[in-house]
């Protein structure tokens, strides 16, 4: 049976657009621009410029009132999408839940978290439910057990492994009954993990998505404080008033760029290549398990070693005693700025190509033949991301949401890096090798985007 | 529902594609159309249910999403005319990923889960390798639209048919009359050095043989290769043609490196569509395409002499003159394959009411009743063209085109017949057991 011939389409994708770009000059181009700002940052006087970046507009106060009720709703929508993905159309496209969960949720939401705030905080589908059950059983906020205080966010490191390893190399991530279980299950033990540990404890440590979407929500030009005051500030400012993460909370947010990256890279033909793979005879993600599942954690050692390493020689460069536990827990969050640029990158063209999807499936959910949003019959438009037009802009933005994210890593490791180093000389040497890596990131991301993938 | 042509109108129909094809819940979606009324009440048995292995994600799902367009369009016009034996028809969609292991799994679920009465609709020939066993062993009529040798060459098994689109086998050796008549006798090839680049060059030789030609270089790019450059020097300064059936995305670099090397002074060119399907012909970088020759199962473009069946088939599935959706001019269809849905699925429809059809227990006589069809006439059933099929080896045989990119648009220069693309059968299905 291998003997037979097994002709393949391996489609001329718009990558192949990008192959004829002159994407070698971005590459060069985005190494300057992320190195510039560096030197720049190490000229300027660090006072000033910390004034101007950390003015905030406030705008208005409003209180938690209605927090419990948008929960409710939301989990009422979320009950309506597992549904959904039980009993709806089986088709990925057609039903609703893979669409939200994958598209609208984890593409859609982490971009909107990332310019607007903490939108989760509010929309999530456990803050209602627990509320009303703590207030049922009289717990009050906090849960009956206590996490032991070494635990950290380790469980999230876990759970989030365990997610990214289920959306990049499960066989049928987007199969809606199978996305049921997994979704309806990771809900009911939250909730149940809520209640026992109370609400915030569990967001803080175990629910990952929270913890995601609580650390790109940092990076926010909208913000809104523990007065409830609503204000504006510089992108990426609220990043600077962080405290250091522990060791675990340093590994989920590396987790969190290298599990997107590492997906990129797994649709290369380099990586494919390394396992000889003939990557226009793709065999399928079922045949990749056992090197995706590899490379998901190799993609995170290399990335956490590099970090980590960057820091502490950086530490040594400057000739700081501190102890690197302290630098790299605030360092950190100098990624939270790539995450998200890598984020717009990978998803861009399924957010518009999927989004649409996901409106028409909303308006029928349980393929009844409804039309609640009168979106049912949409023509989808695959054709905005195909052609060299599309591909010239989808890189263009692409490109410029990597070398933007970069630029702002290396503003706010540098914001890092004086509180750190109070004399200015000695904060932009201990810089130097965190800069080093960030350039290497850059053309890494870069070329994530210009070479030859799959599909 | 057909119009006073005989050819089916959908535009006053209110069906719509989700009615026609929405997976599980399909039947019920089906009773609130409004066209749906009259049959409901004509006829109270179960919807006829088409287990669609559709590459709805994966390296596939650019060719998934158009054999989707096209399979709703034709189920809606099945429909919309009576269905199968006075029953509608369902489609169950689940996605492959384009994946042979996850192909098995699905054609599984299709037996036992949905229960469904076929599997049709799947593309890639390594999902249609990995997947025919199952069917097999499930007793599943496993109708696919793959161009792949797979099915012919016998080595699958007697549930596996392909009778909506000529196999790749036959595509190559009927090329080779045209290429020795009016390209040229000296023929290099390139080709990706793979099993798809491997059919190229073990079939076309013997074809070219035959007419007068020969093969007189085979130059195999490995897949990885992203620059194409230090290949051509390989190429024999003798060459008249150059046959070229590169695939993936370096195609375009390709194409560009291939007329950088040779300027205006070019052998000819001949191709195979399958390169640049649901690619732009007019895309930067393909210029040098301009005078040279492609295959194509179906015109992407429309024809001036496209008949009316042509017509309407384009207008059902929805794509324009320029081969690509109505109203989204850059989403460029496959135009070359999906065809094979449509027919296939009238190729059921014929094969079921042939044997009179009534539920899973009538498989056997499903698969048998296929393998008795001889062919089929070219018309709104079969718009790409006149077939005959072949029930030992479980594959059709039909015209191909031959089209020149002329002015930005590929126009159709011959039609070969369908016995330029016969060739000894390889067994026979029929001597297995059911």
């Amino acid at each position: 049976m291998v003997l037979l011939p097994p002709p393949a389409f391996a489609h001329a994708s718009d990558r192949g657009h990008v192959l004829l770009l002159p994407t070698g000059y971005y590459l060069i181009g985005g190494a300057f621009a992320v190195a510039i700002s560096f030197l720049v940052l190490a000229l300027l006087p660090p006072d000033p410029l910390g004034r101007f970046w950390r003015r905030r507009l406030p705008l208005f106060t409003f209180n938690d009132s209605a927090r419990t009720i948008v929960s409710l709703i939301s989990f009422a929508g979320f009950a309506i999408l597992i549904t959904a993905g039980l009993f709806g159309s089986r088709d990925p496209l057609s039903n609703p839940l893979p669409l939200v969960i994958w598209t609208l949720l984890w593409a859609g939401l982490t971009l909107l978290q990332g310019v607007f705030g903490d939108l989760w905080s509010w929309l999530n589908p456990w803050y209602g439910p627990w509320r009303l059950l703590s207030r049922l059983t009289g717990r009050g906020d906090v849960g009956a057990w206590r996490l032991p205080q070494w635990l950290g966010c380790w469980p999230a490191v876990v759970l989030f492994f365990a997610f990214a390893w289920f959306e990049l190399i499960d066989p049928a991530p987007d199969d809606p009954a199978r996305l049921a279980f997994a979704a309806g299950l990771y809900w009911l033990f939250t909730l149940i993990a809520m209640l026992l540990f109370g609400y915030d404890k569990w967001s803080r440590s175990g629910e990952f998505l929270t913890m995601f979407f609580s650390m790109v929500a940092r990076f926010a030009p909208v913000g809104r404080d523990e007065q409830g005051r609503l204000g504006l500030c510089w992108p990426g400012a609220k990043l600077l008033a962080a405290e250091p993460l522990p060791a675990s909370g340093i590994a989920f947010l590396l987790l969190a760029l290298s599990s997107v990256s590492f997906d990129g890279l797994s649709k290369t033909f380099f990586w494919l290549g390394l396992f000889g793979i003939n990557p226009l005879e793709f065999p399928g993600r079922t045949a990749v398990i056992g090197s995706g599942s590899l490379g998901l954690v190799l993609t995170f050692v290399l990335l956490a070693g590099a970090f980590l390493l960057a820091v502490l020689l950086g530490q040594r460069l400057a000739g700081s005693d501190r102890p690197l536990a302290q630098a790299a827990g605030l360092l950190v969050w100098s990624i939270v700025p790539i995450a998200l640029a890598y984020h717009v990158a990978h998803y861009l063209t399924a957010l518009l190509v999927d989004g649409q999807y996901a409106l028409a499936s909303l308006s029928d959910p349980l393929a009844l033949g409804w039309n609640l949003l009168g979106t049912a019959d949409m023509q989808v438009e695959a054709g905005i991301v195909a052609g060299a037009g599309s591909a010239w802009w989808l890189w263009n933005i692409q490109a410029g949401a990597i070398i933007s994210g970069h630029v702002l890593a290396v503003l706010v490791a540098h914001g890092f890096a004086w509180r750190l180093h109070p004399q200015p000389a000695r904060a932009a040497l201990s810089q130097f090798p965190l800069t080093v890596l960030m350039i290497a990131y850059t053309i890494f991301g870069l070329w994530l985007l210009a070479t030859p993938t799959v599909g | 529902m057909t119009d006073k042509n005989g050819f089916f109108d959908l535009s006053k129909s209110g069906f719509t594609r989700r009615t026609a094809l929405k997976g599980l819940a399909a039947g019920a979606g089906l009773a609130v159309a409004p066209g749906f009324v009259r049959y409901a009440q004509a006829q109270s048995s179960a919807p006829i249910k088409i287990g669609f292995q559709s590459h709805r994600t994966g390296i596939g799902a650019a060719y998934g999403r158009w054999y989707e367009k096209t399979t709703a369009a034709a189920i809606k016009a099945i429909n919309a005319a009576g269905g199968i034996n006075g029953r509608q028809v369902e489609v169950i969609i689940e996605d492959d990923g384009t994946d042979p292991g996850r192909g098995a799994e699905v054609v599984g679920k299709f037996a036992t889960q949905h229960k469904t009465d076929i599997v049709f609709g799947t593309l890639f020939s390594h999902v249609v390798i990995g997947s025919a066993p199952a069917a097999g062993e499930a007793k599943m009529p496993y109708f696919v639209v793959s161009e792949g040798h797979h099915v012919a060459s016998t080595k699958l098994n007697r549930y596996v048919f392909q009778p909506g689109i000529t196999d790749v086998k036959s595509q190559i050796q009927s090329m080779a009359p045209w290429i020795a008549a009016n390209a040229g006798k000296k023929v290099t090839q390139i080709f990706p050095d793979f099993a798809f680049g491997y059919d190229h060059r073990d079939y076309l030789p013997p074809a070219l043989k035959a007419q007068g030609a020969e093969v007189i270089a085979q130059i195999a790019i490995p897949p990885t290769e992203s620059s194409f450059t230090k290949y051509f020097p390989q190429i024999p300064a003798e060459t008249e043609v150059i046959y070229h059936v590169m695939v993936g995305p370096a195609v375009l670099t390709f194409v560009k490196e291939l007329g950088e090397f040779y300027g205006s002074n070019r052998p000819q060119l001949f191709g195979f569509i399958d390169s640049l399907e649901a690619v732009d012909i007019n895309s930067p970088g393909l210029e040098f395409l301009d005078g040279s020759h492609f295959w194509e199962g179906s015109p992407r473009y429309a024809q001036a002499d496209d008949t009316e069946a042509q017509k309407a088939y384009r207008a059902a599935v929805g794509i324009d003159d320029n081969g690509a959706a109505v109203g989204d001019p850059k989403d460029v269809s496959t135009a070359a394959h999906m065809f094979g849905c449509w027919e296939t699925l009238y190729v059921v429809k014929k094969a079921m009411e042939d044997a009179g059809y009534k539920g899973p227990e009538d498989r056997a006589k499903l698969v048998e009743a296929t393998e008795a069809l001889k062919e089929f006439a070219e018309g709104p059933e079969h718009p790409q063209g006149a077939k005959t099929f072949n029930g030992k080896i479980h594959q059709c045989f039909g015209i191909q085109n031959i089209s020149k990119v002329e002015g930005g648009k590929l126009k159709v220069v011959h039609k070969t017949k369908i016995e330029d693309g016969l060739y000894e059968a390889e067994g026979d299905y029929t001597t297995q057991a059911l």
